[in-house]
């Protein structure tokens, strides 16, 4: 077995004990690490915080995940979630709490538009995705006419839910909990997930498998979009604000969690659950960075070499002919 | 990505040549779809003239010609990583790290640095080792481009927004201002340094070795290499080359602001894949080029100097070169050679 895995080489260190170990244990020893350098990290009130502040994080990173499973990426998710927030904060005062699933049925909308911009005009995911963002982008510029836009007093009764806590539990952690869930239900357990992890592993063979490829990918960008559209919601629910560039720094972040998490690139192999560890990993770093003295304006740098980093070491080398 | 081309395909550059020896019909619909991004920009500019006379006015055209320069310069370079079949994600990143280099390294109000034009060649290598990262990460690591230069925008941002301490420096420096403020033959120099910069690609493209190699990479990467091509060579070059760009944007950039921030390259990136996918250049790789890239520049700039002129919403154009990227690849992706769409 051993001379196996020696005779395979560098792949040993994508196989799946590692892939399921790594972001775990990765995990682990980066808490410890902020437990040192600030006892009293690993308590119930500072975790609780921020699992709070991961929540708009994993939502996005969820999103992102169902389109990666499939072996596409999604770039529109920062802009839809910027424009549901822009539409929460607009039509609050207007439609009261119905504001809620209207912006959260336009990310959906735009999630179907870049499923089918990309299937149907067969047109690589990312280009697609890029489009279609600034398509959205631009909208959201024109319903708030370029400016930020305040939650004001009246709109904040319907808001407060979000800030809330239930059972002991900030309510944005049981959404992130039961948008989980959902997500590890529908991919485990449903004809869809098991087709998104299909067509990801290899589409020719999910194919002529008769699985209908084109449904797959575009119901894929529809929950992405909608997941995208609810993060945005919560984001502007929780600063009493909605803009353009709400959630404009949150695609990378949200990009990097998924890989880091183990999910690859290359997909059909992922999941929800490693995304919420990859999340996690995500959230402790920006604590930890401060906690270590890394000057916050340098964060990117840190995801932009983790994003690297993990797509390197995650990546199914075999499954790419030419590396483009 | 597509991963997977049919390699029984000729590489691209040859099909001209090939179409040319086949006959009228075929030369129609080739020219047809060469000509088709000129013919673009000539019925978009008669139909902005004839609905505002303002715009075919001396001062309009020279600041079309300005606000094209920093696009036109970015653009060259996605341009041959496009003709590669890759995507260089990382402008956004590599311009702000020009701009910052140039910023504070020439006189400004945050050092007291003033190596006057010795900046300006430090910005622009410094916009050159990011695209030398992006093309040594994409090849030694053997990652997807799209993912290295994700990789890659965010560590130039992140760089940026730290020497900066996230705020905004001033550019002191007379003769570098005057990059954006000075004239030559009624043009500002940003925009002499833009054309600069596209003669420069043209002859890369046309006249150079790595110019054709790049093309015939895009081609057929397959057949590349078995011509004895390295793709790991003209990778590497091809990215440090739009890093190059990249950086003299960055220095452009920062002259027309008088500053430099984190944020010099918000939404450049988006319009230069516009501008490229608009010209005409494959996505796919190996058809299109520097040309293509002019027009497709020109044609974005004048859409939005119109839409301004005929007084529409200025929030409204990104959504219309969302919709034009859209449209443009839908009419030019060449679907037949590609088996996965991803």
């Amino acid at each position: 077995m051993k001379a196996l895995t020696a005779a395979v080489g560098w792949k040993g260190a994508s196989s799946l004990p590692f892939r399921d170990l790594a972001p775990p244990g990765l995990l682990v020893l980066l808490v410890v690490i902020v437990e040192i350098f600030a006892p009293g990290f690993v308590t119930r009130d500072t975790l609780l915080m921020v699992l709070g502040d991961t929540a708009v994080l994993f939502l996005l990173a969820t999103a992102e995940t169902f389109v990666i499973l499939l072996g596409g990426i999604d770039l529109s998710i920062q802009s839809i979630a910027s424009l549901a927030s822009v539409l929460l904060a607009q039509l609050l005062p207007i439609l009261g709490g119905f504001a809620y699933p209207v912006a959260i049925l336009a990310g959906l909308v735009f999630g179907i538009l870049s499923g089918i911009v990309h299937v149907r005009l067969r047109v690589p995911s990312f280009v697609a995705t890029l489009a279609t963002g600034g398509v959205v982008a631009g909208l959201a510029l024109l319903a708030a006419r370029g400016r930020a836009i305040t939650i004001e007093e009246g709109g904040r009764a319907y808001t407060a839910f979000v800030n809330a806590t239930l059972f002991g539990l900030p309510s944005v952690v049981l959404l992130s909990l039961a948008v989980g869930l959902a997500g590890f239900w529908v991919l485990r357990y449903t004809r869809f997930g098991r087709y998104s992890v299909a067509v990801g592993a290899g589409e020719p063979a999910a194919w002529a498998a008769g699985v209908n490829v084109n449904r797959t990918k575009i119901t894929a960008f529809a929950v992405s979009g909608t997941l995208a559209a609810l993060a945005g919601v919560v984001l502007a629910a929780r600063l009493s604000s909605g803009s353009p560039s709400l959630a404009n720094q949150l695609m990378l972040p949200a990009i990097a969690a998924v890989i880091v998490g183990g999910t690859a690139i290359t997909g059909g192999l992922g999941n929800v659950g490693r995304t919420a560890v990859g999340a996690l990993i995500i959230s402790i770093v920006r604590v930890g960075m401060t906690f270590i003295g890394v000057n916050i304006f340098a964060e990117n740098v840190v995801f932009g070499a983790m994003l690297i980093a993990a797509v390197a070491v995650t990546i199914d080398r075999s499954k790419i002919a030419i590396i483009k | 990505m597509a991963t997977q081309t049919n390699s029984s395909s000729l590489p691209q550059p040859l099909t001209d040549r090939a179409v040319r020896r086949l006959g009228r019909k075929r030369i129609t619909r080739a020219a047809l779809r060469a000509y088709a991004p000129v013919a673009v920009l000539l019925v978009l500019g008669i139909l902005i003239a004839l609905a505002n006379p303002n715009f075919i006015e001396l001062r309009n055209l020279v600041r079309v010609a300005n606000a094209a320069a920093v696009p036109l310069t970015i653009a060259m370079g996605t341009t041959f990583v496009i003709l590669l079949g890759s995507i260089d994600l990382s402008a956004e990143g590599a311009v702000a790290v020009g701009a910052m280099v140039l910023v504070l390294l020439a006189r400004n109000d945050a050092n007291t640095h003033d190596f006057g034009w010795l900046a300006v060649l430090a910005a622009v290598a410094a916009g050159g080792i990011m695209g030398l990262v992006s093309g040594l990460v994409q090849t030694g690591l053997r990652i997807p481009s799209f993912m290295a230069t994700l990789g890659t925008w965010f560590i130039g941002l992140g760089l940026a927004t730290y020497m900066l301490g996230g705020s905004a420096v001033r550019l002191m420096d007379p003769a570098l201002r005057g990059l954006a403020l000075n004239r030559f033959a009624g043009l500002p120099v940003a925009v002499w340094v833009a054309l600069g910069a596209f003669a420069v690609a043209a002859v890369i493209q046309t006249q150079t070795r790595l110019g054709r190699h790049i093309l015939a990479l895009g081609g057929g990467e397959d057949l590349a290499e078995y011509s004895g091509i390295s793709p790991a060579r003209v990778r590497l070059l091809a990215f440090t080359l739009a890093g190059l760009f990249y950086g003299v944007a960055g220095v452009l950039a920062a002259s027309q602001l008088g500053q430099s921030n984190a944020v010099i390259g918000d939404g450049r990136l988006f319009a230069a894949v516009t501008a490229v996918v608009v010209g005409g250049t494959a996505l796919t790789g190996g058809e299109g080029g520097v040309f293509n890239t002019l027009v497709g520049v020109l044609i974005v700039t004048v859409l939005s100097n119109g839409m301004v002129l005929l007084g529409v919403s200025p929030y409204v154009q990104q959504t219309v070169q969302g919709l034009m990227i859209i449209a443009a690849v839908a009419l030019s992706l060449d679907r037949v050679r590609q088996t996965i769409v991803k």
